[in-house]
Order: C-alpha cells, then sequence, then structure tokens
C-alpha cells in the first residue's frame, strides 16, 4: 500500500509538471492571439484613416517636431501614400491603393488568427486530460485508475526473467515452470503483472487444485474441442494461452487471453472474475511426412494422476508444457531414480514416456489428421508443399487449422482437433497466412507418402520415433 | 577509476551541451528565414498587384532608394530563391546535427551506467 502511495505521489509530480507546462504553452498561445488582435485592431484603424485622407487636399495638423515639441503645419498630397510592402520594400501608390494592401495584409493576419485558435482548441483537448489525470492519480475523481500492485516482487518465487534458456542437456529449472496460473490468477492483472508473489509452495499446493482444471489457458482451446467447429472458431488464438507461460510468475495471461482471464485486483478495487469451462485438450501436431503426434490433455491428464501418485509433485509440473522448457523436461530418462535429461528429444526413444502418442499413417482415421494443419513439427514444409494444390478439397472434418503450439510454446498451446468422424462431414479450412496450410491430401499422396517408418530419414522425428514404438 | 569515468562524464556532457547549442542556433536561424520567406511571398504578390505608375522605394539604410518596378520584382524572386535554398541547407545540418547530438546521448548514457557502476565497486568496496 505504502508503494501505491507513493506512486501516487510520483505520479501526481509529474502531472503537476504536465499541468505546468500546458499552462505555460496556454499563455503564450494566448499572448500570441491577442497581439494578433491588436494588430488587426491596428490595420482597421489605419483603413479607416485611408478612407478620409484624401477627403481634402491638405490638412492643418500639429507635426511632431523632436521628441518634445510639436509644430503646427500642414499635410499635403492626401492621396500619395508610401506604403511598405514588407522586407525593406515601398511603393508609392494612391491611397486607394494603399487600401488595398492594408486589406491583403489584414486578411493574412486573420488566417494567422484562426490558425492559432485552431491549435488553441486542440490543446485544450490536451489541458482537459491533464486535469482528469490529476483528479485520477489523487483518486479524488469518480473512476478509479485500475492498477495492479507489482510490489510483491519482494517475494522471491519466480525470477523475473520470461524464459531461461537451458542448454539441452541441463535439466531445466522447476521453479520456472509455471503452473498454469489459475492459482496466479489472484495476482493477474493487466499490465503484465510480474509477480514474484506465486511461491513455489503455493505453486505446488496448487497444482493438486488445478489439476482438474487444465489451465484457463486451455479453456481457450476448448471450445474447439472435438467438433468440427468452424474454422474461425478454431483460428481463434489458443495460442494466446499460452503468452502466460512467458512471464514465469503471475498469472500472466493478460493480454492475450482477453475474456478468459481471471483478474484479480487489490481488495479494494472492484475485481473482475471471469470464468471459464475448462476441457481437456486435444493436440494434433503434424510431424513431417507421415507422422502425426497426437498430444491429448486426458491422456496428459491420466498420466498425471498415475505419476503424482508415483512421484508427487514434481511430474505434474512436468507434464504442464507451458514454456518450451517443459518439453526438454518431459523427455528425460530416469537413471539413478534421477530424471536425466535426453540429449535430444528427437530421438525415438524419447517417446517412451511421453503423453504424445503418434498416429501411424496407414490408418484411416490418420489420413484426416494430416489434413489437419499444424506446422510439422520438424517444420517439413517441403512434405505439405506438394499437397498444397489440394486445398480445396475438403474431406475430412477437420477443424480448425490450427498449428500446433509449437509455434508458440510447447504441445500444450494449440488444440488441432481432428473429428473423428466420417469425412462425410464438410469443411472449411482456413489457410492461416502465417501457416503453410496443410491441405487435404488425396488418398493416393496418402498411400504413396506411406514409407515405413523406419525408412525415414536418418533424422527421425520424436513422434515418428515413438509411433514406431508404439506400433 | 570512478574519478576518471567522471572526468570523461563530465567532457562528454560539455560536448554535448555545446552540440545542443549548435543545434538550436541552427533553428532559429531556420526559423528567422522562414518569416523571411513569407514576407518576401507578401511583397511580390503586393508588387504584382502594382502597375507603373507608382515608384517603388528600397530602404536601404535611413535612405529610400528608389526602384524600377520592374528590377524589384526581380529582385524580391531572386531574393526568394536564395532564401529557400538557404532553408535547404539549414535543414540538412540540422539533421546533421541531430543525429551527432543522438550519437552523442548514446555515448553519455554508456558513460553514465559505467560511472554507476564504478561508484557502486567504489562503495562495495569501501
Amino acid at each position: 500500500m505504502a508503494e501505491k502511495g507513493k506512486m501516487n505521489i510520483e505520479r501526481l509530480g509529474g502531472v503537476a509538471r504536465l499541468r505546468e507546462e500546458n499552462e505555460k504553452v496556454e499563455h503564450t498561445r494566448s499572448s500570441g492571439q491577442v497581439d494578433k488582435q491588436k494588430v488587426s485592431g491596428d490595420y482597421e484603424a489605419l483603413n479607416k484613416r485611408l478612407k478620409t485622407l484624401p477627403d481634402q487636399l491638405s490638412y492643418d495638423i500639429m507635426v511632431p517636431f523632436g521628441p518634445l515639441a510639436f509644430i503646427p503645419g500642414k499635410l499635403v498630397h492626401t492621396n500619395e501614400v508610401t506604403a511598405l510592402l514588407g522586407d525593406n520594400w515601398f511603393a508609392k501608390c494612391s491611397a486607394k491603393q494603399a487600401q488595398k494592401v492594408v486589406d491583403h495584409r489584414m486578411k493574412y493576419v486573420k488566417h494567422e488568427l484562426e490558425d492559432l485558435s485552431k491549435t488553441m482548441k486542440n490543446f485544450e483537448a490536451r489541458v482537459g486530460l491533464a486535469k482528469d489525470l490529476e483528479t485520477i492519480s489523487s483518486s479524488k475523481g469518480d473512476y478509479v485508475d485500475i492498477r495492479e500492485d507489482t510490489g510483491n516482487s519482494d517475494t522471491p518465487v519466480t525470477k523475473g526473467k520470461q524464459r531461461i534458456a537451458h542448454k539441452p542437456n541441463s535439466m531445466p529449472k522447476m521453479d520456472a515452470v509455471l503452473d498454469l496460473k489459475e492459482e496466479n490468477e489472484g495476482e493477474s492483472g493487466d499490465g503484465g503483472s510480474r509477480n514474484g508473489t506465486l511461491t513455489e509452495e503455493e505453486l505446488l499446493s496448487d497444482n493438486a487444485d488445478m489439476n482438474g482444471e487444465d489451465t484457463s489457458s486451455m479453456s481457450s482451446e476448448e471450445e474447439k474441442e472435438g467438433d468440427a467447429s468452424p474454422p474461425v472458431n478454431g483460428l481463434k488464438p489458443g495460442w494466446t494461452a499460452r503468452p502466460h507461460s512467458k512471464a514465469p510468475p503471475s498469472a500472466d495471461r493478460k493480454a492475450g487471453e482477453d475474456d478468459e482471464e481471471e483478474q484479480e485486483e487489490g481488495s479494494c478495487l472492484p475485481t473482475i472474475f471471469f470464468s471459464h469451462t475448462i476441457e481437456p485438450k486435444k493436440v494434433r501436431i503434424n510431424t513431417g511426412k507421415n507422422t502425426m503426434l497426437k498430444f491429448s490433455e486426458r491422456k496428459e491428464q491420466k498420466e498425471h494422476s498415475k505419476r503424482k501418485k508415483k512421484n508427487g509433485h514434481s511430474h505434474h509440473e512436468l507434464h504442464k508444457i507451458t514454456t518450451p522448457v517443459d518439453i526438454y523436461r518431459l523427455f528425460v530418462d530416469v537413471k539413478n531414480g534421477e530424471p536425466v535429461p535426453r540429449k535430444s528429444i528427437l530421438k525415438s526413444r524419447s517417446r517412451e514416456n511421453s503423453v504424445c502418442s503418434d498416429t501411424s499413417e496407414s490408418s484411416a482415421a490418420d489420413f484426416e489428421e494430416r489434413r489437419v494443419i499444424g506446422r510439422s513439427f520438424s517444420h517439413d514444409e517441403a512434405t505439405h508443399s506438394d499437397t498444397s494444390d489440394g486445398i480445396t478439397e475438403e474431406d475430412s472434418p477437420t477443424a480448425v487449422p490450427l498449428h500446433p503450439a509449437s509455434r508458440f510454446e510447447a504441445f500444450s498451446g494449440t488444440v488441432v482437433e481432428k473429428d473423428p468422424m466420417p469425412s462425410a462431414i464438410p469443411h472449411l479450412t482456413i489457410a492461416l497466412p502465417a501457416l503453410p496450410t496443410i491441405p487435404e491430401r488425396k488418398q493416393e499422396e496418402v498411400a504413396s507418402d506411406v514409407p515405413p517408418p523406419h525408412q525415414a530419414p536418418k533424422r527421425v522425428s520424436k513422434f515418428k520415433a515413438a509411433r514406431l514404438q508404439q506400433v | 577509476m570512478a574519478e576518471a569515468i567522471q572526468k570523461k562524464l563530465k567532457a562528454e556532457v560539455e560536448k554535448y551541451a555545446q552540440m545542443q547549442k549548435d543545434v538550436s542556433k541552427s533553428m532559429s536561424a531556420r526559423q528567422k528565414l522562414e518569416t523571411q520567406l513569407t514576407e518576401n511571398n507578401i511583397v511580390k504578390e503586393e508588387l504584382d498587384l502594382l502597375d507603373s505608375t507608382n515608384t517603388v522605394y528600397k530602404l536601404i539604410g535611413p535612405v529610400l532608394v528608389k526602384q524600377d518596378l520592374d528590377e524589384a520584382k526581380a529582385t524580391v524572386t531572386k531574393r526568394l530563391e536564395y532564401i529557400n535554398g538557404e532553408i535547404q541547407r539549414y535543414e540538412t545540418v540540422l539533421k546533421d546535427m541531430e543525429k551527432k547530438s543522438e550519437q552523442h546521448r548514446e555515448v553519455l548514457s554508456s558513460l553514465q551506467q559505467e560511472f554507476q557502476r564504478a561508484q557502486g565497486l567504489a562503495v562495495g568496496k569501501v
């Protein structure tokens, strides 16, 4: 609370200065305006004088004589006026012509005056804003600035880093795991709260609770789950769910998932709650020509519950994939009772324990999967290019061509649902601009695309390998 | 160590201040030119309105010197062109100066950081 007060004071200071500056500008502007008005008044007087001057041939006047005296005299040649044209140029002209000159000048001055007033108006808007800001910051106004307290950063939970780049063979740090935010939602706020608030204990304890509801982030995907939902839906960024993973602690999820966030303000401020249903996700990732990796949350949960009983927290966290780090965590060998990271998660045996299951190419069901859009895990775009012509064919009810989370984060991000329904259901595939769309493949192509897995190139994608093992 | 950095910092700050002054000078010169430009435009218009019946004078010092209308027109046009050219020149100069001052600013900030670090170290040592 003290911090909030401090912030307020700073803000107040800043705003006060802004007000000052604004006022200064206002002054200058208004003084400029006043000057211009004086000038135009002068010109009016001049105009009148020029009009009346040629009425008489000559006038009797008192001529100023030096600084202190006047002398009586006559004003002659009343029609001849030497007018200043500007820039030290003079012209001798008749009174009427001089009048024309004066008119021109008047026009010019009025023009300038209008410009000034316009800028003044614009400026006033800004001044109004500054005033509002001041009232807000001093909390006197009717509306309150929704702000998130970031003062909790003193509790060291997770480091403030967004991502930790781990060497492939090193064990990623556990604390980097962002256990889906649910817990964190308490602290989350809009503005990118980097709350270190969550202690690891909290995370771990919440794990148990949150096991059932798989992170709200997933919730975004849930909608696309399972049915032949229109592709548009699918397009809805399920992956927006993932940005949170970057921000270690806290509740991430802010910007990306607008509706799917749960936010909680400081206790004194109004709170906004969102709730969403959570369904387990399924992800299919096209990992190459012939492979499709199925990542199912249900499966994951099962394994979670299985392993949890065995291993307790750690595995649970392990299987929550929110950052690329988590992938490495997944693919570990258990040696001597300790998980040792594998050298390469692309190796086939990496997939033994993974929660991803491969679908074999030969199965008819997989055929449809292949239609699913997803960036191949190995970025095997060449394979897609052949089939890219077949885009318009829409036999399979692929739901959404969401590309797998691999793009934005680990598995769990995207949902590519494959509808187990028969291919009779027509379905639209939407080509994401960023993705190479995986067009429908013709049956023949599919058939031809099915080489025995073992004859795949030496670099076997892990999905394939897993599939091999499972098959 | 910290003192050396401090000295460097001071030197850089002075240089930067100098640059800023130059920039502002060029800015003001440019503004003057702008006003002259508008004035000359007005004069040109007025001269066009006049016909040859009335004489045109030029104020040179305390003297009003008679000028020919056409001559005056030509002079004013030439002056206009000259002013335009000057404005262009000043613009390029201004841009260059801006760039240089940016660089300087960066150097300054890095130096400041160093200095702070050094100071921190010194404090730590003490």
